[in-house]
């Protein structure tokens, strides 16, 4: 799966989170940072994370979560190192 | 025991009332004997595990909310969207339903007041407003996924503390408001409504605070109503608008309802001098326990000393008593007698809401208290409604050796509750709320002439 058609799938996730401002997410990119550049709350991590281990049939370890850092490229890191332990399982 | 104080005075009100918009289609409808019990389809469909199906529910599009079900967890409201754009989502996410119906409240009741910008935010404007019971709809779904289904306990999403915890309600006014005073919940039951506007009520008279927004609500949950179905004390066996049946000799249990009372109280000497309408004044808020040791059964004993501390000389009665009036066969005969007891055989009338619209639990004692402001306005006496007929025999604790209480049938007096609305000059009200736990509650407002 391509970086590019994983943050696809994550703008779609992020579109359902209500305390995002869509205007916002005109123009993410990887570089983008959830709590400085979209004003997320920070206990929405929670809940994307939640999101995208559904989105994306994988799941985290609790560790994943508690290292996961707060920019868009922090979360598709995660979500490939996901599916690829899902592979090796 | 009372001690000196300022004057309080209510200068706003709203809620969410079930089959009604707004507060004005609440004050059309209640004015006019009309009923806001319905069979709730919710109830209907478990067939034989409820025994009761009736409610005064209010559904999420009658307040114009549409749920967000969250995509993990089934029936799950992740949060809510405000079609009507009252609510930033940011408040939303960390409300259940009943802390919307506050905010929406407290926002209304605010505008009613006129209360500006820095009025709201002063250090002394608090929030007092609670809840009877937990965030019941959130907590099933979340203790199901992680006990039942063996999920994460962050499937549930991040939200399950603040959308059930104890002070939810007053947390998220005060969040929403911004608001630098006391934020806190007072809980007792279905004395709660009141017990919170009496407690704010105390915060001013005492010049702890000088304006809060107060009361307390019961948002629909249908793990709620299981509770006390389970307990065989909800109404059964009549129509919807004939089930809540307050003092009648058929009546076998209360209505389950749901709904919310906000209300905006200032100092009276403030309030009077920026120019508000004073919807009323505040004279007195006094509340006690039973000390029976009893959970359930009410307490003559404690409703005598409930008067006696309200109004330790009835010099000037009340021209209505806005009773508890559950429609359960103990608690409304002993309630009627302790009032004629207190207040003797004349000269008032006795009013019960709940035959309107049910028992909102937590709820009652504040969309109650709203009802009262609306006799005061409209200068009517709201109705007991299927009161037909009054126990014309003693009730059996009446004839047990030692009784006290007065020695007439609940027919006897007749003449104190009225079956419609009607006209009459009001200057005085008092309302009754009692709790499980033994908890009793009393308030008495008056027009501001």
């Amino acid at each position: 799966m391509e970086r590019q058609e994983i943050l696809d799938g994550l703008l779609e996730v992020l579109r359902t989170v209500r305390t995002i401002d869509p205007e916002r997410l005109v123009g993410v990119t990887e570089e983008t940072d959830f709590l400085s550049d979209l004003s997320t709350p920070s206990t929405e991590l929670i809940n994307i994370a939640a999101k995208v281990e559904h989105k994306f049939d994988i799941e985290f370890e609790d560790e994943d979560i508690d290292r996961m850092g707060s920019t868009v490229k922090d979360v598709i890191d995660l979500i490939l190192l996901a599916k690829s332990r899902k592979e090796k399982e | 025991m009372q001690a000196p104080g300022r004057k309080v005075a209510v200068v706003g009100m709203a809620g969410a009332f079930p089959t009604c918009k707004n507060l004005d289609e609440f004050n059309h409808k209640m004015f006019t004997d009309q009923s806001l019990v319905r069979e709730w389809d919710t109830a209907v469909q478990y067939n034989k595990q409820i025994r009761s199906t009736v409610s005064g529910y209010i559904t999420e599009e009658e307040m114009d909310l549409e749920p967000v079900w969250a995509p993990v967890a089934e029936k799950c409201p992740e949060t809510y969207i405000d079609k009507l754009g009252r609510i930033p989502d940011i408040n939303l996410a960390t409300a259940d339903m009943g802390s919307v119906w506050a905010m929406i409240g407290a926002q209304e009741s605010v505008k009613m007041a006129g209360w500006t910008n820095k009025e709201v935010t002063s250090d002394m404007t608090g929030v007092v407003v609670a809840s009877g019971g937990a965030g019941n709809q959130i907590l099933r779904v979340a203790w199901h996924y992680f006990f039942v289904m063996g999920k994460k306990a962050r499937i549930a999403g991040a939200h399950t503390v603040d959308r059930t915890m104890s002070y939810r309600e007053a947390a998220n006014v005060s969040c929403l408001l911004k608001t630098r005073g006391v934020a806190e919940s007072i809980t007792s039951a279905c004395a709660t409504g009141l017990g919170n506007i009496g407690y704010a009520y105390r915060l001013i008279k005492y010049g702890i605070q000088d304006r809060a927004i107060a009361g307390g609500l019961e948002s629909t949950a249908f793990e709620t109503f299981i509770g006390f179905d389970g307990m065989m004390i909800l109404a059964k066996g009549f129509s919807p608008e004939e089930s809540s049946r307050p003092f009648d000799m058929k009546r076998n249990g209360f209505v389950c309802s749901f709904g919310a009372g906000i209300v905006a109280l200032e100092a009276y000497d403030m309030a009077k001098a920026r120019g508000a309408n004073i919807i009323a004044v505040i004279d007195e808020y006094f509340n006690n326990s039973d000390g029976d040791g009893d959970m359930f059964y009410p307490s003559f004993g404690g409703q005598q000393r409930l008067w006696k501390g309200l109004m330790p000389d009835i010099g000037m009665k009340p021209d209505v008593v806005k009773m508890h009036g559950t429609s359960t066969p103990v608690g409304d005969s002993v309630e009627l007698l302790s009032v004629v007891d207190a207040l003797g055989e004349e000269g008032y009338h006795m009013c019960a809401p709940k035959s309107q619209f049910g028992h909102m639990l937590g709820g009652a004692g504040s969309v109650e208290f709203i009802t009262a402001l609306l006799m005061l306005q409209n200068q009517k006496v709201l109705p007991c409604l299927n009161s037909d007929t009054l126990n014309p025999e003693l009730e059996g604790f009446q004839k047990v050796p030692g009784w006290q209480g007065p020695d007439q049938p609940l027919a006897a007096y007749r003449h104190l509750v009225p079956q419609k609305t009607f006209a009459k000059e009001i200057n005085r009200i008092a309302c009754l709320n009692y709790g499980f736990g033994g908890t009793n509650s009393a308030i008495s407002i008056s027009r501001d002439i």
